[in-house]
């Protein structure tokens, strides 16, 4: 049997409705606790994912060999592509960057409207933005943990997206 | 459907050049009335605000489709002038030109009307409407930072479309 | 450029960016397993799941009528009919068959026999009372409330909770002209 597809508006309308039930309703004013749900969401996913996909992968001897996993074939299930970089520092952090992460390439904003006379607006609404771009990585940040998780490594990971529609993951794994 | 049609009256407009720049500008509207994006490229003259403006674009659509509808000779259920009527039903018009500028229109079914101001002598633009339709859904809907229903503020989308109008001949 | 006619689904289907099923069946899972730990009344999660389902509904109409190029929408028994074959192939892949019209033509069933939300998913007993795609009939709601139409979508059957198949009402309730949106003396 052929993998089964859907169209990509499907999980990119699900990722929309989850962020906005956890940051604009149930924790408004907590952006903390939102965060942590969404993350805990993707936990579960990457969790799941990872055990279907090393189902039939013999163990993996070191950390370096399960990230190189993430990397390769368990990003491309999800994305389509690889990460295109992996940096260590050898000392349990990994930095994983896509250059063009698929959930980044749709999020545009311009501050440039002629109803937004004021700079202070304007700032707010990029804040706004970002603080919003950020919440929607706690998902990806979540399913590196659980994938990783599901492979014997406890770990942190965070985003930056300095560099959009870039984005880096890095992994900090705990001693 | 023309208005005005046939015979030039002066001032006669420059010929469309050919290269670009013949999109004067572009509204988008959604089913209540809100304008979601108004884009300019080449308007020279400028009388109302731009609430105004949005407003009387707003109305005039209106009007105009409730009246072609209403005139068309093809059709038993007309109801009455004025009576709203559903996005979709009935006839719908496409463009209209006048001496100096062409209007060309497009209403989804789910209301959202896109309008383009052209040079008189453009052709038919039906096609481009639909492709900027498509461009709302890529770059606008699929945006998770857009609020469906208000005014669109994407740099993706404002950048594809200032691309794709002056490619238009 | 476009073509004039409608497209099929599994035209649109066949064109468009798709994504690992996997990945989407198992984020809703984890999505409704979330909500439960956090709303702790399934009728509230039911009502959350339709919620979104709903703010979904009303941006997918968009892309279905866009990249399916269909140019209207106004009898509702034509309009159930794209969204049973175009709607539910183009975006998840599967067909849906409409039955059960009743005679005035306002009310019919959406039959779906092959429904990719709950591959892998067994619902424990502590969630009687779940409807586990709700999410489905509050995308329908939202999506033709967008084309005009005012709708109740209701489960009928769901496989979940042993049925053959997965069934959702469909009901009419009023169809929506567009009102001139600005006051005379404004």
């Amino acid at each position: 049997m052929g993998k089964r597809e859907v169209v990509e508006s499907c999980m990119d309308n699900l990722m929309i409705e989850m962020v906005s039930a956890y940051c604009n309703q149930f924790y408004a004013t907590k952006p903390e606790l939102a965060a942590r749900r969404i993350e805990a969401i993707g936990y579960h996913v990457g969790h799941q994912l990872s055990e279907r996909y090393t189902m039939e992968h013999p163990r993996f001897s070191d950390h370096l060999e399960a990230i190189k996993f993430i990397c390769k074939d368990f990003w491309s299930e999800l994305f389509k592509k690889q990460i295109d970089n992996l940096k260590t520092n050898h000392r349990g952090t990994f930095v994983l960057q896509d250059n063009r992460f698929r959930w980044l390439t749709r999020m545009s904003i311009s501050p440039t409207n002629t109803d937004l006379s004021q700079d202070s607006s304007i700032t707010t609404i990029e804040n706004k933005a970002l603080q919003a771009t950020s919440m929607y990585l706690y998902f990806p940040c979540g399913i590196i943990r659980g994938a990783l998780s599901n492979l014997g490594i406890a770990c942190a990971v965070s985003a930056d997206m300095s560099n959009h529609p870039a984005c880096s993951f890095v992994v900090r794994v705990k001693a | 459907m023309q208005f005005f049609g046939g015979s030039e009256i002066s001032p006669a407009p420059s010929a469309p050049t050919g290269s670009g720049n013949n999109a004067h500008m572009m509204y988008i509207f959604n089913r209540n009335g809100v304008c979601l994006l108004y884009r300019e490229w080449n308007r020279p003259l400028r009388t109302l605000n731009a609430q105004q403006d949005h407003k009387l674009m707003f109305g005039l659509l209106f009007s105009l489709k409730s009246f072609t509808a209403k005139m068309d000779p093809t059709s038993v259920e007309k109801g009455n002038l004025g009576v709203p009527q559903l996005p979709g039903q009935g006839c719908s018009f496409h463009s209209f030109r006048t001496n100096t500028y062409k209007l060309s229109f497009m209403e989804s079914p789910s209301g959202i009307k896109i309008i383009l101001v052209t040079h008189p002598k453009t052709g038919d633009l039906q096609e481009p409407l639909k492709y900027v339709y498509n461009l709302y859904v890529e770059y606008v809907v699929k945006n998770p930072l857009y609020v469906p229903g208000t005014p669109i503020r994407c740099d993706l989308f404002n950048t594809a479309l200032d691309q794709y109008a002056r490619s238009l001949a | 450029m476009a073509p004039v006619a409608p497209r099929s689904g599994d035209a649109v289907f066949a064109n468009i960016e798709r994504v690992n099923a996997e990945l989407f069946t198992l984020t809703y899972g984890a999505i409704v397993r979330q909500l439960l730990t956090d709303l702790e009344e399934v009728e509230e999660v039911n009502k959350q799941l339709d919620q979104m389902g709903y703010n979904i509904g009303i941006r997918l109409i968009d892309e279905f009528l866009a990249k399916s190029n269909i140019s209207r929408c106004v009898d509702f028994k034509e309009t159930a009919e794209v969204i049973a074959k175009v709607g539910f192939k183009m975006f998840l892949g599967v067909s849906a068959s409409v039955t059960n019209w009743e005679a005035d033509g306002t009310c019919c069933s959406l039959v779906l026999e092959d429904n990719p939300l709950v591959d892998f998913v067994e619902l424990p007993d502590t969630c009687q009372g779940l409807y586990y795609c709700n999410i489905l009939s509050g995308v329908i709601r939202g999506a033709l409330e967008m084309v005009s139409m005012k709708t109740e979508v209701t489960w009928v059957r769901d496989m979940l909770r042993g049925d053959d198949a997965y069934e959702l009402r469909v009901k009419l309730l009023k169809q929506v002209p567009e009102e001139y949106p600005y006051k005379d003396d404004e």
